[in-house]
């Protein structure tokens, strides 16, 4: 592993602290692991094998509604995590696919490694209080905006907080993910400059 | 009569289904695969056999319309099946956990090994060509993903009055697994 993906890990589990020999066993838990676009990372009925830190690229994590519709639940780009989390943590089929919308780089670690570190260190346990509250946080917060703003309040409400990579995914993945059709998604764009 | 519009994502996550389920079936006892509910029925393994011999008569064929097909640079395919393709998918797939139109199978798809000649040696084989055939038709699906669609139809195994694009062949292949292990959960369900 490079010192720029090092670097990523560190920066990503800010607030744990390591010995010299804890960081190498730590960083040696982890492997890069590349995807070409449109690549398939977790199939929806396998097993998620890895908790991914995101390098490069965008990944798009969506389920298939009863018609076989791709419905997106949310995306990862670098710096974020990545990852079927449920099928990863419960060993169990995942419900849902992981794809590479470009292509992607992605720093992964075993199951038996990530839980491991729980079992070693402390520290994970307090960056893991911080890490899911965030992560629930975030998604109580996409409810609400769901829930209650309108299509074009919805649009204006994720180009203002959208990191610039997902800004040239495919509209058909942001539109599902905003809950709204291609078409409407394209109007907006349109007629609302970002 | 609604359109039907494949992708490769649905068809890969019911086909693990298959494969987990497939699994799962592995680990029960012998005398469970191989019990009939009648003399004449198929058991467990002989399903899963059939399921084997009936997809490798289609892999030349895949083989050659992948060989065929170019990348697409627009992502992964939706292919909408043709109106008489449709008739014939949809005479396989099972409805809910019934199996609708049952025919007869053809001598050429019935399963090799005599009946009442099953060992764990034999039912391990029959797991394992099930695992590595159906491992094989979900290769084809994911390496087809991001490829147009667009390549001279091919013959079914049924002859050439059916002739099916790659997505059409791999959802006549799936429900007809589908249909099968609907058969197979009817057989178990005469054990208990």
């Amino acid at each position: 592993m490079d010192a720029a993906h090092s670097e990523r890990l560190r920066s990503f589990f800010q607030g744990v602290r390591f010995s010299g020999p804890q960081e190498e066993l730590f960083l040696r838990s982890w492997n890069v692991y590349t995807f070409t676009q449109n690549e398939l990372i977790t199939q929806a009925g396998s097993i998620e094998r890895y908790f991914y830190v995101v390098v490069a690229g965008v990944q798009a994590l969506y389920l298939l509604n009863k018609n076989g519709e791709k419905v997106v639940l949310g995306f990862s780009y670098p710096g974020s995590p990545s990852g079927v989390f449920d099928s990863f943590i419960y060993h169990k089929p995942a419900d849902t696919f992981l794809e590479a919308l470009k292509p992607s780089t992605l720093l992964g670690i075993s199951r038996s490694d990530y839980l491991s570190l729980f079992e070693n260190h402390s520290d994970f346990h307090k960056w893991g209080h911080h890490f899911f509250r965030d992560i629930l946080f975030g998604r109580l917060f996409r409810e609400v905006e769901l829930l209650t703003l309108s299509a074009e309040e919805r649009y204006i409400a994720f180009m203002e907080r959208c990191p610039e990579e997902l800004r040239v995914i495919p509209q058909k993945y942001l539109a599902s993910y905003l809950n709204m059709k291609p078409e409407t998604f394209s109007r907006l764009r349109r007629s609302i400059r970002y | 009569m609604a359109q039907l519009v494949l992708t490769p994502e649905h068809q890969i996550q019911r086909l693990n289904q298959i494969l987990n389920r497939a699994t799962e079936l592995s680990t029960l006892p012998l005398d469970a695969l191989t019990k009939t509910p009648h003399p004449k029925s198929w058991n467990v393994l002989e399903v899963l056999e059939h399921l084997s011999i009936s997809y490798s008569l289609y892999v030349p064929k895949i083989e050659k319309a992948l060989s065929e097909v170019t990348p697409s640079d627009i992502g992964s395919w939706s292919f909408k099946v043709r109106p008489w393709q449709r008739f014939v998918i949809e005479g396989q797939r099972p409805k809910g956990n019934k199996r609708r139109f049952k025919v007869k199978t053809l001598k050429r798809f019935e399963p090799l090994i005599a009946q009442g000649n099953f060992d764990e040696e034999k039912a391990n084989r029959v797991f394992e060509l099930f695992q590595s055939t159906h491992q094989q038709l979900k290769n084809y699906i994911v390496s087809s993903r991001t490829r147009e669609m667009k390549h001279p139809p091919f013959s079914s195994a049924i002859g050439p009055i059916v002739k099916f694009y790659l997505p059409e062949a791999f959802e006549f292949l799936l429900c007809h697994a589908e249909r099968h292990m609907v058969q197979i959960e009817e057989i178990l369900a005469t054990q208990t």
